[in-house]
């Protein structure tokens, strides 16, 4: 490893900043008064209260998982405010009531929220901390029947399709972070697509941490009903701190017949710094229930920042013909650690999955793929293909894969491989060659390793995650 | 081991251990005061199972074999002195071997062995051997399960009275197999097969580890817990055949500890056709440059049969190759599993290591578990694993029948192919064509 590589992988981190908004923040520690004050703050109906508290009644039985290869501090859960929301909260008619500290804040991570910059095509529902700023484009979509909004509008004005649907597909129980975030959560992005109708335009939720100590447990909620479709794309960021902040949202997608859900993420957490101090922990639980006859669930992720990545978006592929598909690239870098995979549960006939991860380690980063496929008794001619690359990036770096796979049809078809690569010095030596240096060279490399994900992404997200992977791992040469 | 009360099974056995009482306990072949090292393994090993938990599905390892029917069990550890008549025995004899060590019920037992003692290599069981080779068994016996010890690796070394030991010694190349067969005659009990191989410099050996019931009543239940271990020195060389043909009620639990130094080359391939619930833990270590495995292994099950095969191969040092084959073939009710995990340590560069692992569900109440694992922490290696389940190929049952094959035979031939590909790796004409006429059998449906 010649050290103008080693040098190409460290890069600052752009979105570092602090934004200075007085912020009401809840004290810190978790019991069930925290959980009826959250649920106060936001006036929430009394069904929902019995949810939460049922999810923390959950949560204080379970244990931490332990089995993912990753190694943090032990959490404290009661060092963490589980309420931030920014102070000047009114309800916002235009994008002109907007903290303008905000919407510079916002317009340094280039989120498209201005109605110019929307011209772009995004509708983006901001979520700040906890709580969901404003949300673009509302109008346009509700003409067609759209429901666009944050979790907690949702709850105010449709709580009967919120009920309908909430902890259909995480249950409460689900897991640690799952019952965490239930007990917890404070906002996120509801999305609902009515019978038949194709979303016009991409749907996207932008995520920031800004305030130190505190904890982001937001709960997204996809629908699409009968014949829709929609294409939700999710971007994350968190200025630097020198504290661990935790990260643990609950993502659940229900897809009924021949409905079509295609979630895209671009995480970029803060990561900690070279020594590993600071940083997210991610913890996320992501699941896609294809409900319906013909129904197709698509993640995409692209995952580059957080000190801890522990995400698994699942598709549970219940109706018949139904289709999951996940793609993702996981970048590691300097001390960071991904355990990050899918689970396709096959349940339905003639269901259909695929599975594209690249993971990319450099530093003294881990990364892991972690999948299940398991085929039930019923899902006859169940097919599912799978393909784990990993590169490493420098000799101090690892790369695991845990694939597990479990058939129980005989009808079923079930294909792994997996490989492991370098970026060689004949490589490098190659676009030398051509006059293309070294960091030019590493970038198109990466980016042609991970082709076939970004070729999922919607075009805005591509070009973002590009740039991002390019300079996640560029620096100053020599 | 209060924790441990409630597990019928390993409390007897722990109670055996401690109390010693004669009548329970078979008459020590080695007397510890002769060999102080023995003394100490044992002790060691006593101890060490006394503090492993008894195995649930709830543990990563043993999460899809599900031995609890052996909890219940309350078997002794089994007698020496069965002597079954050489007409039943013979017709398991491999004729290529000029070598034989036959143990009943983990015992050896000379009048079915035939030892030659013509050839360089050191052949025999640990009574015999252990004073005249104890430098090199005090060396290697019980010393090559550092990274992986369990619970029955450490009940089989308490338990250890009798080994079967082979040792190529230096620049000797022996070309005829040894073969070590292991008898389970009595029912209910629990018996402890063991082996070393120890390949000095420059030497190759070829050994066949062979498990066969003869048991009175005819298919009663026992449980083997069986133990080897393989020390290859530089450039040495070792193929081993590994067949597991117990009956259908019995328990095969078994780990085997390979340790490769420079140059080294280990070649194993293991048919797993036997036992109601069987674990095979195979371990490999590359601990010096150059070092080489090549493992096969073919799972062939039926009615409800559990074969669960874990594999280890771990790369400690650079420039070392590896290869892996598994097949399993699931029929009726059977459940197969494979774990393969290969450690690619940080100094180990240009590592070349591919792992396959291919499955075959035969009915539909078949299921299959398989579990490919990578962990690499070095950046120059070649590193390729790939898994598929699924059942015959159409398109090559068409092949087969637009040539007047009918499906039915067409679907037997493939089968019989699919693990056959395992069985051409097997050196000795005899094993091998014994082993062709068992899958063929199995693989007929009619």
């Amino acid at each position: 490893m010649s050290a103008a590589l080693q040098n190409l992988v460290n890069q600052p981190y752009k979105h570092g900043f602090v934004t200075d908004i007085e912020s009401e923040i809840a004290p810190k520690g978790l019991n069930e008064d925290t959980i009826r004050l959250i649920s106060s703050k936001k006036n929430e109906p009394e069904w929902l209260l019995d949810f939460r508290l049922n999810a923390y009644r959950k949560w204080l039985t379970m244990s931490e998982p332990d089995w993912q290869n990753v190694h943090y501090p032990k959490i404290d859960f009661q060092e963490i405010s589980y309420y931030a929301a920014p102070k000047p909260k009114e309800k916002l008619a235009s994008m002109d009531e907007v903290d303008p500290e905000l919407l510079r804040t916002f317009e340094k991570l280039g989120v498209p929220m201005h109605e110019r910059a929307a011209l772009a095509g995004v509708a983006v529902d901001v979520v700040f901390d906890s709580v969901s700023v404003a949300t673009t484009y509302k109008e346009k979509l509700s003409e067609v029947g759209i429901i666009f909004c944050s979790i907690s509008e949702a709850l105010q004005e449709y709580p009967e399709l919120v009920k309908q649907y909430l902890g259909t597909v995480v249950p409460v129980g689900d897991n640690f972070f799952a019952a965490l975030n239930s007990a917890v959560f404070t906002d996120g992005s509801f999305c609902f697509i009515p019978k038949g109708v194709k979303c016009p335009m991409d749907l996207s939720t932008y995520f920031r941490i800004n305030t130190e100590g505190s904890g982001q447990f937001e709960r997204t909620l996809v629908i699409a009903e009968e014949g829709a479709s929609v294409s939700y794309l999710e971007g994350c960021t968190a200025p630097q701190f020198d504290t661990n902040q935790l990260h643990a949202a609950v993502v659940e997608l229900v897809a009924l017949d021949n409905a079509d859900i295609k979630y895209s993420t671009v995480q970029n957490w803060y990561a900690g710094d070279e020594n590993g101090v600071g940083g997210i922990f991610n913890f996320v639980t992501k699941r896609g229930l294809a409900k319906g006859v013909n129904s197709r669930i698509s993640w995409t992720q692209v995952e580059t920042g957080s000190a801890i990545t522990w995400k698994y978006p699942s598709c549970i592929l219940r109706g018949d013909n139904s289709v999951g598909e996940f793609y993702s690239v996981a970048l590691t870098n300097n001390l960071q650690q991904a355990d990050t995979g899918t689970k396709m549960i096959h349940l339905g006939k003639n269901t259909r999955s695929t599975i594209i991860s690249k993971g990319i380690s450099a530093g003294k980063s881990n990364s892991s793929y972690r999948g299940l496929v398991r085929v039930a008794p019923g899902a006859q001619n169940a097919r599912n293909f799978s393909q784990c690359d990993s590169m490493l990036v420098g000799d101090k770096c690892g790369a695991h894969t845990f694939p597990y796979i479990q058939v129980n049809n005989n009808t079923a078809k079930v294909e792994h491989e997996a490989s492991t690569s370098k970026i060689g010095e004949d490589q490098l030596f190659y676009f030398a060659q051509r006059g293309i240096d070294a960091e030019e060279a590493v970038s198109m490399i990466v980016n042609g390793f991970c082709k076939e994900v970004f070729q999922q992404l919607p075009m805005e997200f591509a070009v973002e995650a590009t740039k991002l992977l390019s300079f996640k791992l560029e620096g100053s040469v020599g | 081991m209060n924790a441990l009360a409630n597990i019928d099974y390993l409390s007897s056995l722990l109670q055996t251990l401690s109390t010693q009482n004669p009548g329970d306990f078979p008459k020590d072949l080695l007397p510890e005061n002769n060999f102080p090292w023995l003394k100490q393994l044992r002790t060691q090993a006593i101890d060490q199972a006394g503090q492993f938990k008894w195995p649930t599905t709830r543990d990563e390892e043993w999460r899809f074999t599900d031995i609890s029917p052996l909890s219940t069990l309350t078997f002794k550890p089994a007698q020496p002195g069965n002597s079954p008549a050489l007409a039943d025995v013979s017709p398991f004899f491999i004729e290529e071997a000029n070598n034989r060590l036959v143990f009943v019920d983990g015992f050896f037992t000379p009048e079915l062995s035939n030892v030659n003692h013509k050839n360089q290599l050191v052949v025999g069981n640990l009574a015999e051997l252990a004073t005249s080779h104890s430098d090199v068994i005090e060396h290697h016996l019980g010393q090559h399960f550092k990274s992986q010890k369990n619970l029955f690796s450490a009940l089989n070394t308490a338990f250890l009275k009798d080994c079967a030991v082979i040792i190529a010694p230096q620049n000797t190349v022996i070309t005829q197999p040894v073969h070590i067969l292991y008898i389970a005659t009595q029912a209910e009990t629990t018996h402890y097969p063991r082996c070393l191989v120890v390949g000095q410099t420059n030497s190759q050996a070829t050994v066949i580890e062979d498990y066969i019931a003869l048991q009175k009543p005819a298919n009663s239940s026992y449980i083997t817990n069986s133990v080897a271990e393989f020390s290859l020195a530089a450039n040495a060389q070792i193929r081993h055949f590994r067949i597991q043909r117990e009956n259908s009620s019995a328990f095969h639990l078994a780990n085997c500890a390979v340790s490769l130094d420079y140059a080294s080359r280990y070649q194993a391939v293991s048919v797993t056709l036997g036992a109601s619930i069987s674990r095979y833990n195979l371990d490999i270590g590359l601990r010096a440059e150059a070092a080489e495995c090549i493992i096969d292994g073919l799972a062939l099950i039926s009615s409800d049969q559990l074969a669960d095969t874990h594999t280890c191969i771990d790369h400690l040092q650079p420039n070392c190759v590896s290869h892996q084959q598994h097949k399993c073939i699931a029929d009726e009710g059977a459940h197969a599993v494979f774990n393969g995990k290969i450690i690619v340590r940080p100094d180990a560069q240009r590592t070349d290591s591919s792992q396959s692992s291919r499955n075959l569900l035969l009915s539909n109440q078949a299921k299959i578990d398989a579990k490919p694992q990578l962990e690499i922490f070095a950046d120059d290696v070649k590193c390729a694993h790939g898994a598929t389940v699924g059942q015959l190929d159409n398109e090559e049952i068409f092949y087969l029948k637009s040539r007047g094959i009918p499906e039915l035979t067409a679907r037997n031939l493939l089968t019989y192919a699919f693990g056959a590909e395992i069985l051409n790796r097997i050196s000795i004409a005899s094993l091998k064509h014994t082993l062709e006429q068992i899958v063929l059998n199995q693989t007929q449906h009619h």
